[in-house]
C-alpha cells in the first residue's frame, strides 16, 4: 500500500506543479500591486511593494520560492498585504474553526443521510420514500443564504430576545477571542458553533440523501440482496450490513469529495456567523486582493484535494478487497 | 515560537508594571470609572467590515485602522467632540502658533502624558513623551520600510523633509537621527517646524492618526510586529486583536487628563439629548473596550437589537425597520425600547466625471461646455437619490460637501447646471452642435461592476434618452476602472470622492492641475485662474477672504462642468439605551473614551 501511496504522490506532482503554474500566472495577468493598492498609490508605493514581494523578479525565480515555500510549509516570511502578519500564522489560525464546524456537519450529514438514504431506498415507492425525498427536494431547492438568514434569525435572535437564556449566540463577539482551541471547548462549541453545524447539516442533507438513496436503490436490485433475503437475513441486516458494505465505494467517494472543505470551511457559514475559519479568510482575501494570501491558500487547496484523491484511492482498497493498489 | 515567548514575556511585563506603575505615576494614576457597585465597566462596540489591517498608524489608511490606532496612540491635534469640524490640541499644551503667517509653527507638549506600560521600556514603565518623539514619529512616514503608504500627507510641506526621506532611503540603513532642516527643537517639550511654505492644512494633517506619536523602543522592541503590539499615549492599552473578528482593549491607567467637553460647548440639540451631563469630568469612563468586526450587516443588526452592542450603524436593509421613511424619524417601537438616534452628513462627494482631456466630452470652448452642461441638465440626481438611497443622500452643487467652507446656502448655486431642465438640454445639445442629439455619438461611461452601478446606469441611460443622447455604460472591476481613469481613456466616469480632513481645500484640490491623472484630478482639468486661486488658498487659514475665494473657484468648476453631481450620503446611527454620552462621528476616532455604559439600563 505504502508503494501505492508513494507512486500516486510521485505521479500527482506534475499536475500539482501545474497548478500551481496556472495559478500564479493567473493572479499575474492583471498588476496585483496596482489593484490592492487602489486608487491613490504613487509609483513609488507600487514600485515598492512589488520589490518587497518579489514581483520584479523573473517569473520563473517567482514559481521556485513560491514551490519551496510549499514544499517546506514555511509561510512565515510571506506577509499578508492587507493584515500585515505571516500567512503560514493566518492558516493555522483559520483550520481550528472551519474544522470546528465542518467537522461534526461532515459526520452528522452523512450519518443521517445514509440511514434516511437506506429506509427510502428499501421502501422504494411507497409513502415513507415520497414523503423523505420530497423534504429532500424542497430542502435543495432553497438558497443556501435563506437558511443562515432565517436559521439565524429564529435559532438563535428569536429565541434569545424572548427568554434571554438560550444557548445559541448570534455570531461570534469579542469575547471569543480564546485562542486556536476556544471553538473546541464543549461550552463555546455550543454558543457559536452548534447552530451553524446545524444549518450546514439542513442545506447538506437534501443533496445527499438523493445520492444515497439513489446508490442504495441499485444495490436492492442485486443477486446477492435477494440471496440475502432467501436465507432469511432480517431487513435490518440485510440493509446495515450486506447493503450498507457493498455500497461503500460511492459512499467513501462521496465523503472525500466534502474531506477537503473540512478544513477549507464553509464561506458563507463563516462569514454570517463571524467564525474566523479558512473560507471566511480567503473571501477577506480577495475582497481585499491580498495576493500573498490567495496565492498560498489556492496553492493548499490544490494540495488538499490531491490528497484527498489518494486518501480516497486508498480507502477503496481497503473497503473492497477486488480494487488493487497496483 | 520566539515571538510569541517575547509577547508572553511582554503580557506579564505589562501586567507586573500596571502594578508597579501604580506606584511610579502615583500622582498621575487614573482608575478608570467603576459603576456604583465598583464592577466593571465593558462597552461593546461593532466595526463594520472587517476592521483594521494593522496597528501602526503609519500603515494605517482605512477607518477601521483609524478607529482602531485611536484607541491606543495619539496624535497633536485632534477634533472637537462637541463639535467634530474644530481642532482643538490634544498632546499639545496649547494651540500652535505661527508669527510668520503660517511659515513656522512653534509647539508646546503637554506635561504629564506618558506612554503606556510596555515590556519595551526600562522596567516596562511607560516614559513621558518629548520632542523627540514627534520627530521620529514623523520621520517613519518618510521610511520607505513601511511602503510609504502615508508619505502623500507631509510630502513637499516641510522644509528639507523630502530631501531627507530621499537621502535616507538611498543610505544602507535609514538614520532616525539625522537631522531635517525643517524640525528644530528647543527644549524636550518645545519644537518649530518649518514649512517649505505656508501650507494651513499641515494643521489638520497634525490631527490626522497616521501621524500619532509613537515611542521609538516600541518601534525597535517589537520589529515587524509592531503592528500587533501599539504602544501609545492613548485612553486604551490593546488587550486581543484576533485580526477581521475583534479587538478588545483596557483602560489605560496612566492616561494623561483629558476632561469631556463643556456644557457651553454643546449645541441646544445636543444638550436636549443630554450630552452635556457629563460637562468636565475626566475621561475615559469605561475599563474596557470590546470591538467585534461584522463583514455581514445582519449579524450586527441582531445584536445590536438584543442589546449586546452600544450602537450600530443603519444598514441600507434594515433602514425602514428602525426608521419611518418619510419623517427620517425613529419608529415608535425603537423609541418605546429607548433607543435614540444620531444621524452624520458624510464628507463626500459622489459624481460622474468627465474626462476634460477626451476628444468628445472634453475641453472649454463654449460648444464643449454646452455639451456637457446639456448631459449635466438631463440627469436627475434626486430621482437617483429616491430610488437607489432611499431619499438620504444630500445632493448639492460644487465639489464641496455641507458642513464645509465654500458649500453653497441650501446646497444650491447659481453657476450649477442641475437637471432636471429638459427644454434647457436641448438648447445646449444644440449649442454644441448636436441639435436634438444628431451626430453625437454614444457617451461612454466607465463604472466599477456592482448591482446598484448597473442598475443606477440604466436610470442615466433612460434619462439621456430624453434629449437623444445614448449613453454606454461600461462595466469593470474596481482596479480596471482605476486604471482607465488614470491613463485618461475614461471619456466619462463613476467615482466618489471623502474629505481626508474638514477644509473644502481638500476638495478643491481635486480641480488643480498638477495633481491630474494619474493624480488626483482625474477629470484633468486644468484652468489658468483656478490654479492659481488653489496656490492662494492654500496658505490661508479660515477667513471670508478665503471663503469668497473658494465660492470662486466652486461657480468656475460648476460652470465648465468638468462632472456631475453632486451627491454625500449621511449615515444614520441608532444608540442603545445603555450607552451615555454618545455622538457618533467620522471626522475622527479619539471620541470613544467619552462614552460611558449605564449597566442598569441593559
Amino acid at each position: 500500500m505504502w508503494n501505492y501511496i508513494i507512486r500516486r504522490t510521485l505521479y500527482n506532482i506534475p499536475v500539482f506543479l501545474a497548478i500551481v503554474l496556472v495559478v500564479m500566472a493567473a493572479l499575474r495577468v492583471t498588476d496585483p500591486v496596482s489593484a490592492h493598492l487602489g486608487k491613490n498609490a504613487s509609483e513609488e508605493q507600487i514600485r515598492l511593494k512589488t520589490e518587497s514581494f518579489g514581483l520584479d523578479d523573473p517569473f520563473y525565480v517567482q514559481y521556485g520560492r513560491f514551490l519551496v515555500q510549499i514544499v517546506t510549509f514555511d509561510f512565515d516570511d510571506v506577509r499578508s498585504w492587507d493584515q500585515d502578519r505571516p500567512v503560514g500564522t493566518m492558516i493555522l489560525d483559520s483550520i481550528p474553526p472551519s474544522i470546528a464546524v465542518m467537522g461534526p456537519t461532515l459526520l452528522i450529514t452523512a450519518t443521517i443521510a445514509i440511514c434516511v438514504g437506506l429506509v427510502s431506498a428499501f421502501n422504494r415507492g411507497k409513502a415513507p420514500d415520497k414523503v423523505l425525498m420530497f423534504v429532500a427536494v424542497i430542502g435543495m431547492s432553497i438558497s443556501v443564504l435563506v437558511y443562515i438568514i432565517l436559521g439565524q434569525y429564529f435559532g438563535a435572535f428569536l429565541p434569545k430576545q424572548e427568554s434571554g437564556a438560550w444557548p445559541f449566540e448570534v455570531a461570534v463577539d469579542a469575547s471569543a477571542a480564546g485562542g486556536r482551541g476556544f471553538f473546541f471547548h464543549p461550552k463555546n462549541w455550543v454558543a457559536y458553533c452548534m447552530l451553524p453545524v446545524m444549518i450546514n447539516v439542513v442545506v447538506a442533507l437534501g443533496y445527499d440523501t438523493r445520492f444515497y438513496r439513489a446508490v442504495m436503490v441499485e444495490e436492492t436490485t442485486r443477486d446477492y440482496i435477494r440471496t440475502a433475503r432467501a436465507k432469511g437475513a432480517s431487513r435490518s441486516r440485510v440493509m446495515f450490513v450486506h447493503m450498507l458494505k457493498n455500497a461503500l465505494i460511492p459512499i467513501i467517494t462521496r465523503i472525500m469529495i466534502s474531506l477537503p472543505f473540512v478544513v477549507t470551511g464553509s464561506i458563507l457559514i463563516e462569514v454570517f456567523f463571524n467564525i474566523p475559519g479558512m473560507g471566511r479568510t480567503l473571501i477577506n482575501a480577495i475582497n481585499s486582493k491580498d495576493f500573498p494570501v490567495i496565492q498560498t491558500f489556492t496553492a493548499l487547496f490544490a494540495a488538499l484535494f490531491i490528497a484527498s484523491n489518494i486518501l480516497t484511492d486508498v480507502l477503496y482498497a481497503l473497503a473492497d478487497p477486488r480494487v488493487r493498489l497496483s | 515560537m520566539r515571538n510569541a515567548a517575547r509577547r508572553m514575556v511582554g503580557v506579564l511585563a505589562v501586567v507586573g508594571a500596571g502594578w508597579m506603575g501604580g506606584v511610579a505615576h502615583a500622582g498621575a494614576v487614573f482608575e478608570g470609572a467603576k459603576d456604583e457597585a465598583g464592577a466593571m465597566k465593558v462597552l461593546q462596540l461593532p466595526i463594520r467590515t472587517d476592521g483594521p489591517k494593522s496597528l501602526d498608524p503609519v500603515k494605517g489608511s482605512t477607518t477601521y485602522d483609524n478607529m482602531a490606532c485611536a484607541q491606543f496612540y495619539e496624535t497633536l491635534m485632534t477634533n472637537s467632540y462637541a463639535d467634530p469640524m474644530s481642532f482643538e490640541p490634544l498632546l499639545l499644551a496649547e494651540q500652535p502658533v505661527s508669527e510668520d503667517g503660517g511659515l513656522t509653527w512653534r509647539f508646546k507638549l503637554k506635561d504629564g502624558v506618558y506612554f503606556h506600560d510596555n515590556a519595551c521600556f526600562p522596567n516596562g514603565e511607560g516614559r513621558e513623551i518629548r520632542t523627540e518623539d514627534v520627530f521620529y514619529s514623523l520621520k517613519r512616514l518618510a521610511d520607505d520600510q513601511y511602503e510609504l503608504e502615508n508619505w502623500w500627507l507631509l510630502k513637499d510641506t516641510i522644509k528639507g523633509f523630502d530631501e531627507y526621506k530621499d537621502e535616507q532611503n538611498k543610505a544602507a540603513e535609514f538614520d532616525y537621527d539625522a537631522p531635517v532642516s525643517g524640525f528644530r527643537k528647543i527644549n524636550d517639550k518645545e519644537f518649530e517646524i518649518e514649512l517649505k511654505q505656508p501650507v494651513y492644512r499641515f494643521l489638520y494633517i497634525l490631527g490626522m492618526f497616521q501621524t500619532s506619536v509613537v515611542p521609538r523602543e516600541a518601534v525597535e522592541y517589537y520589529g515587524e510586529d509592531f503592528g500587533f503590539n501599539p504602544v501609545g499615549t492613548g485612553p486604551f492599552i490593546l488587550d486581543s486583536w484576533v485580526p477581521k473578528q475583534s479587538l478588545t482593549a483596557n483602560v489605560n491607567p496612566n492616561y494623561h487628563p483629558v476632561f469631556y467637553p463643556g456644557r457651553d460647548e454643546w449645541t441646544r440639540e445636543d444638550r436636549r439629548n443630554r450630552l452635556h451631563r457629563a460637562a468636565g469630568e475626566r475621561v475615559p469612563f469605561v475599563d474596557r473596550i470590546e470591538f467585534t468586526m461584522f463583514p455581514e450587516d445582519q449579524p450586527m443588526w441582531l445584536q445590536f437589537s438584543l442589546g449586546q452592542l452600544g450602537y450600530s450603524q443603519v444598514p441600507e436593509d434594515y433602514f425602514l425597520e428602525a426608521f419611518d421613511k418619510a419623517s427620517l424619524e425613529l419608529k415608535e417601537e425603537m423609541l418605546e425600547k429607548g433607543v435614540r438616534a444620531q444621524s452624520n452628513r458624510l464628507l463626500d462627494f459622489i459624481f460622474r466625471g468627465f474626462n476634460m482631456e477626451d476628444e468628445l466630452l472634453g475641453g472649454y470652448s463654449e460648444e464643449k461646455k454646452a455639451l456637457r452642461q446639456a448631459i449635466a441638465l438631463a440627469i436627475d440626481l434626486e430621482e437617483i437619490n429616491q430610488t437607489f438611497y432611499n431619499g438620504r443622500t444630500i445632493v448639492y452643487d460644487g465639489p464641496i460637501p455641507p458642513g464645509l467652507r465654500g458649500h453653497p446656502e441650501d446646497g444650491r448655486s447659481e453657476a450649477a447646471y442641475r437637471g432636471p431642465n429638459l427644454p434647457l438640454a436641448r438648447q445646449k445639445l444644440a449649442q454644441a452642435g448636436y441639435p436634438n442629439g444628431e451626430g453625437l455619438p454614444a457617451i461612454r461611461f466607465y463604472t466599477s461592476q456592482t448591482t446598484l452601478n448597473v442598475e443606477m446606469a440604466e436610470m442615466v441611460k433612460r434619462q439621456l434618452e430624453k434629449i437623444n443622447v445614448r449613453f454606454e455604460a461600461i462595466f469593470m472591476d474596481f482596479s480596471s476602472l482605476i486604471e482607465a481613469i488614470n491613463k485618461k481613456k475614461a471619456p466619462m466616469f463613476g467615482f466618489a470622492w471623502a474629505s481626508d480632513y474638514p477644509d473644502g481645500e481638500n476638495n478643491l484640490a481635486l480641480f488643480y492641475g498638477p495633481n491630474e491623472s494619474p493624480g488626483s484630478n482625474h477629470f484633468n482639468y486644468k484652468r489658468d485662474g483656478f490654479d492659481e486661486m488653489y496656490e492662494r488658498i492654500l496658505t490661508m487659514g479660515p477667513s471670508e477672504e478665503r471663503d469668497a475665494i473658494y465660492e470662486e473657484m466652486r461657480d468656475m468648476v460648476l460652470e465648465d462642468v468638468p462632472y456631475v453631481g453632486s451627491q454625500a450620503r449621511q449615515r444614520f446611527y441608532v444608540i442603545n439605551p445603555w450607552l451615555i454620552n454618545c455622538k457618533p462621528t467620522e471626522r475622527y476616532y479619539g471620541w470613544f473614551k467619552y462614552l460611558d455604559v449605564d449597566d442598569s439600563k441593559r
